[in-house]
């Protein structure tokens, strides 16, 4: 560690990932879905007694997998970041694959579930809960499979033009839709 | 710490509290269960903690421009202060 | 002997880009227009609800018949110039380095996307308030039929915002930014979620719902009030001797 002069702080060198126009797009997506959650909060808190009996036939199973599923996505996600920054160009590949797989396992598994709770009787109409069940875990898959499109832009980019911005763009935006699946988990499967 | 295995090791938390949750949740228990604030409060502290660091660390928010650090924190603030409202209302 | 002078056209005319700088001024005009129409005249906006009685749908064609009527008089003029607008928008993409495949896919989506969108809504409101002593059951289908139309009407829109968004994504030329495909993709999404509104008679999902009709509807005017000022200075920033492809 070099000695610093004790009156000035070490500057982080600031850095924003991608660029400027993509977070304009995931700060808008967030404001958007933060609106349905708020918007379901106040419908559940006018239902709460059915929110919480309808809540329990979710498969907290399916639910914490497919948790765990997109969480090892991002983590393949961002070393295929660090990997292009490295240069190591093919390992970063291997991982973006990695990635967008258990985006497809993610997608899966969800479809799976959607057909189990529909045998069982739970479909779109059935009461206000699986109303928001379906819509919000629905539009999220939308985003999924946008996302599984920028991860594919990434994955062609990293093969011939091997910019650390385009990498960069796919993983910040798959990070955002993990992130918005862990926000649905809390909200549809664990609270009460 | 390199940056491979500070990434590592958030992976490993997110997923360790993602497994926590799951004692936490109604579905776990066999018969019915009734509201609870602390455990809600508790779930959307652990939610919170989550998307801050998939924010800071994942997205590298930590070591980006002020606006941005600012513009993600304050969406957080702003949506689970929301929720925190409408449950305890 | 004198010789007559010779006319000539006024200077304005030979303004550069006067054509589009007309185009583009039918854009403010039709949507301060549109809003007096389905916002002041025939309360299509907001849309009143879907889970109201018989006798309340017929007593609300009575209380509106007459600014309905004369509301879809004037629309029925007005959205020609819905036409000019997406010709403007349609020039720009051509001016991208894409083929203008997409822009004329843009024309093709909201010239089917408008009967659905504004005229067949119109129609049947317009029917239900030219003889409000209709049977109700009809009064009341007539009722729904605008409405579902009106808001339920999201595939064209979709599709507008898809070539839209995947012609900026592919443009070298930088006529339009990428933060404005970013922006259709949220009209894409907030198209796809007015479609529960033929499932739901009530609630956020309904054809006045928070989500399917109030949140669509605000980032639709957000997206527009972008794509104005995008095409102002897209028009500006244009070279009047640029050659534009076929």
């Amino acid at each position: 560690m070099t000695a610093r002069s004790a009156t000035s702080a070490p500057s982080v060198p600031r850095h924003l990932p991608a660029n400027k126009d993509l977070w304009v797009f995931v700060l808008g997506d967030f404001v958007i879905f933060g609106s349905y959650f708020v918007i379901f909060m106040v419908s559940r808190h006018q239902e709460r007694g059915l929110f919480i009996e309808s809540q329990r036939h979710l498969s907290l199973n399916i639910g914490v997998v497919n948790t765990l599923v997109l969480l090892a996505s991002s983590w393949l996600v961002a070393r295929a970041v660090q990997l292009t920054r490295a240069g190591e160009f093919e390992r970063a590949r291997t991982m973006i694959v990695g990635g967008g797989l258990c985006g497809l396992v993610f997608m899966v598994i969800k479809a799976y579930e959607w057909s189990a709770k529909i045998a069982q009787g739970h479909t779109f109409p059935s009461n206000n809960f699986f109303m928001y069940y379906y819509m919000l875990t629905g539009v999220h898959l939308f985003h999924v499979a946008i996302g599984l499109v920028f991860l594919g832009v990434s994955y062609f980019e990293l093969r011939h033009r091997r910019r650390v911005g385009s990498v960069e763009t796919g993983a910040t935006y798959w990070h955002m839709v993990d992130l918005l699946w862990v926000v649905i988990f809390a909200l549809l499967y664990v609270m009460r | 710490m390199t940056a491979a295995v500070r990434t590592t090791a958030v992976w490993a938390g997110l997923s360790a509290i993602t497994v926590v949750s799951w004692f936490l949740a109604p579905a776990h228990h066999a018969q019915p269960v009734a509201a609870s604030t602390p455990i809600t409060l508790g779930v959307l502290a652990l939610a919170v903690i989550k998307t801050r660091l998939i924010i800071q660390e994942f997205m590298e928010v930590r070591t980006a421009p002020l606006w941005l650090r600012l513009a993600t924190d304050g969406w957080l603030v702003a949506l689970f202060g929301a929720i925190v409202v409408s449950y305890v209302w | 002997m004198t010789v007559a002078p010779v006319w000539t056209a006024p200077a304005w005319t030979r303004k550069p880009k006067i054509d589009q700088w007309i185009a583009w001024w039918t854009i403010p005009v039709f949507y301060n227009i549109f809003g007096l129409i389905f916002v002041v005249l025939t309360r299509v906006m907001p849309p009143p609800r879907p889970d109201i009685t018989q006798t309340q749908i017929v007593q609300f064609f009575v209380d509106h018949s007459l600014t309905i009527r004369i509301g879809f008089a004037l629309l029925m003029f007005f959205i020609g110039f819905a036409s000019v607008a997406n010709g403007l928008i349609a020039l720009q993409m051509k001016r991208m380095s894409v083929s203008p495949v997409f822009a004329y896919a843009y024309i093709g989506a909201l010239v089917v996307g408008g009967l659905p969108g504004c005229l067949i809504p119109a129609f049947a409101f317009v029917a239900a308030a030219l003889r409000p002593d209709r049977d109700p059951q009809i009064m009341v289908m007539l009722y729904d039929w605008c409405l579902l139309s009106f808001v339920g009407s999201l595939g064209c829109f979709c599709t507008q915002n898809m070539v839209l968004a995947l012609a900026i994504f592919l443009d070298r030329n930088d006529v339009l930014p990428k933060w404005l495909a970013y922006m259709s993709i949220w009209m894409i999404v907030t198209e796809l979620l007015a479609s529960p509104v033929f499932v739901f008679r009530s609630g956020p999902l309904a054809w006045n719902g928070s989500i399917s009709f109030y949140l669509g509807t605000v980032v639709f005017v957000v997206w527009e009030f972008c794509m104005i000022r995008l095409l102002y200075t897209a028009i500006e920033k244009q070279s009047p001797n640029e050659q534009i492809q076929d």
